[in-house]
């Protein structure tokens, strides 16, 4: 039997499909966000099935997650981002005690305990100065493509300082740092730590790892380095880090199949074990 | 306490249902008092002793603002950050929409926030105002020495406004009926520690009281006790996640965030605030020899976030965690509410060292544009409560095959 995770984000949409005997990921698949979000996925996820050579019927239990989950009804069930990421991520590091989630409108910060149950988590609230958002500006004022500017951090000798906690002023600040001549690469760098320093104070008191680094963001090269500065601690990117919340709804909808009405108590137990 | 059996009994409309037109009926009730005489005194915080106001023949209005749409006109004068509350109790009075502040014949306010003392400097230019000042430190003798003084001054003051005399006896007969009211809503409250209450959270918040001894209140909390511990429910009701809501007051047209955890699968067993339990704990003696001391006493009590140390609300949370089954505690802070916020940091370790449940800190204002945000950490806070249960089950069942 086949399972689905659909992780319907801010920015774009994830599919995942597992195959439930070895949880083994046999296909996937990414589209940007729209207005009508659930032809979107829906579109996705046959995109992803053909992919696979796999028919609807084939898949056993659909499971949605991210801020756009409510709207995708042809789910079987909804589980909230915060789980599934933390599933996800558990799965491939099994002894993970922080998830560091930025996406594109948000970031999380999600600590979990040695059973590897969510114990707490702490989100960016109404802005998005701590998120991908906050890069993808940057790029645009920069004229640079938003994977390229990873690479440009490596250039940067004095970050500058980005002390704006909204993204808007923090836009302006960068028009300021241009006009004093600051160089793209500084400036892609003060940025970098900008959002590392939200995370941290996201984070709050101890740190226990391994600390993984997922979502978007995690792609971009250089996110991790700042936030092991940051953070003083080693952070391991996760394998696939776009897709690792779809692929913990994609458990969890594994973990439900043998329950009738499956409520998440009782699934959430053996996955990813 | 007696809980409904399954199955065994008459099934009764919601008595919740009366105080939907709460508003009116206490407006009604106050209309047609103050025609008779009496004088309406608005009341801004539960420190404020409604029994000094009801000996002096008043009758005590619940002031505090709690519509988002206020907020806007009260940041006209009142800076943007400034808690919620404030600035809808504030807004109202520039707006004259709050028919019973426009026809308060006093007001009786205290020193809880820095907020609200400067607000009512303001507020006190338009209506007639007596502050009194709450100190801050509860353990200290001096202190309480002193908010007996303030309470002394506070009758002294109304005697000369309303020119009366506040006797013994009338301090005894608001007591009586101010420890009845107490009592009622304490029998209320705690038919939530019922495995599956007869109430939602949200129907005894609705249950909550604007005008102090209202008859016509205090007769329907008496028949929702009669009645309510045999209701039986329909699932949507009563069910679901128990929740331990603590942190700042909901005034009424505030129950947003009450209601995004009772629509996303949580109950609200027990509200540790000022418009829940917090207020009708402690009764006072009915024959004490000083009332006006006793009366202090009880006020002086309230662990409220102003006070430092508040070890007492610490306390309070644990025996309300253990007597009403809470599976997770949810912390709401008013933005800007700076006693609540800074407190938070101490019940989010109580909540997790010593109760070992989840807790979660919703920080927000009377706007709704984070409601979804808001229902996604409530989802995932019960989500959390789901696998720890199913943890626990798991290893209890490891236990007994060992």
């Amino acid at each position: 039997m086949f399972y689905a995770g659909v992780d319907a984000g801010s920015r774009t949409i994830k599919v995942v499909l597992i195959h439930d005997a070895d949880r083994r990921v046999v296909a996937s698949g990414l589209c940007a966000q729209g207005v009508r979000q659930a032809v979107l996925a829906e579109e996705l996820f046959q995109s992803v099935l053909r992919e696979a050579r796999l028919q609807r019927n084939d898949i056993a239990r659909v499971v949605a997650t991210g801020y756009g989950r409510n709207a995708l009804d042809w789910a079987d069930t909804t589980v909230t981002e915060i789980t599934c990421q933390a599933y996800g991520v558990r799965h491939q590091v099994p002894h993970v005690r922080m998830v560091i989630d930025i996406g594109g409108e948000d970031s999380k910060v999600i600590r979990l305990d040695q059973q590897g149950i969510v114990h707490d988590f702490a989100m960016n609230d109404r802005c998005a100065a701590g998120t991908g958002r906050f890069l993808e500006i940057v790029a645009d004022r920069l004229e640079m493509k938003l994977q390229d500017l990873g690479q440009i951090t490596r250039m940067a000798e004095h970050p500058a300082v980005i002390s704006s906690m909204c993204v808007v002023f923090a836009e302006t600040e960068i028009v300021g740092l241009l006009a004093s001549e600051a160089s793209p690469a500084n400036i892609v760098a003060g940025v970098q730590n900008s959002i590392a320093k939200r995370i941290l104070s996201m984070v709050g008191g101890k740190i226990e790892g391994p600390v993984v680094f997922a979502g978007g963001v995690a792609l971009i090269p250089g996110m991790s380095l700042a936030l092991e500065k940051e953070l003083k601690c080693p952070v391991e990117i996760a394998r696939d880090p776009q897709m690792t919340a779809a692929f913990g709804a994609a458990l969890i909808a594994a973990g439900q199949k043998s329950k009738v009405n499956a409520g998440l108590d009782h699934c959430l137990l053996g996955v990813g074990k | 306490m007696a809980c409904a059996s399954h199955g065994s009994v008459v099934r009764g409309d919601s008595p919740a249902a009366y105080f939907q037109a709460q508003v009116s009926n206490s407006l009604d009730y106050i209309k047609l008092h103050k025609g008779h005489g009496a004088r309406v005194v608005g009341i801004m915080c539960e420190y404020t002793p409604r029994e000094l106001i009801m000996a002096a023949g008043g009758i005590p209005v619940c002031l505090c603002g709690g519509s988002g749409e206020m907020v806007e006109p009260a940041e006209r004068v009142l800076p943007s950050n400034l808690c919620s509350l404030i600035k809808s109790t504030f807004g109202y009075s520039l707006e004259k929409s709050n028919p019973f502040l426009e026809m308060a014949d006093l007001i009786v306010a205290e020193t809880t926030c820095d907020g609200k003392k400067k607000m009512y400097e303001l507020l006190g230019q338009q209506y007639p105002m007596h502050v009194l000042e709450l100190p801050q430190k509860p353990d200290d003798p001096d202190a309480f020495a002193h908010w007996v003084r303030e309470l002394m001054k506070l009758k002294i003051a109304l005697e000369k406004r309303f020119s009366i005399v506040i006797t013994d006896e009338k301090l005894r007969n608001a007591i009586r009926l101010m420890n009845r009211e107490r009592k009622l809503k304490r029998g209320l409250a705690e038919l939530m520690k019922c495995e599956v209450p007869p109430l939602t959270g949200r129907d005894l918040l609705d249950m909550k009281s604007l005008v102090a001894c209202m008859p016509k209140d205090q007769l329907q909390y008496e028949n929702a006790l009669k009645t309510l511990p045999t209701r039986v429910q329909d699932t949507s009701a009563g069910q679901g996640v128990r929740v331990l809501l603590t942190g700042v007051p909901l005034p009424h047209g505030a129950e947003r965030v009450m209601d995004i955890i009772e629509g996303h699968g949580g109950v609200v067993v027990c509200q540790e605030n000022c418009s829940g339990i917090k207020p009708v704990l402690e009764d006072i003696s009915e024959d004490a020899p000083d009332m006006i001391h006793a009366i202090a006493a009880k006020y002086f009590h309230l662990p409220c976030s102003v006070m430092t140390p508040n070890t007492k609300r610490m306390e309070l949370l644990l025996q309300l965690s253990r007597e009403y089954q809470a599976q997770c505690v949810i912390e709401l802070v008013w933005r800007t509410c700076i006693t609540y916020d800074v407190e938070s940091a101490c019940v989010k370790r109580l909540v997790e060292d010593e109760m070992n449940i989840p807790y979660l800190r919703i920080e927000t204002d009377y706007a709704p544009s984070d409601s979804a945000r808001i229902a996604l950490r409530v989802q995932s806070l019960f989500e959390t409560v789901s696998a720890r249960g199913s943890s626990q089950e798991s290893s209890l069942k490891g236990c007994c095959h060992d």
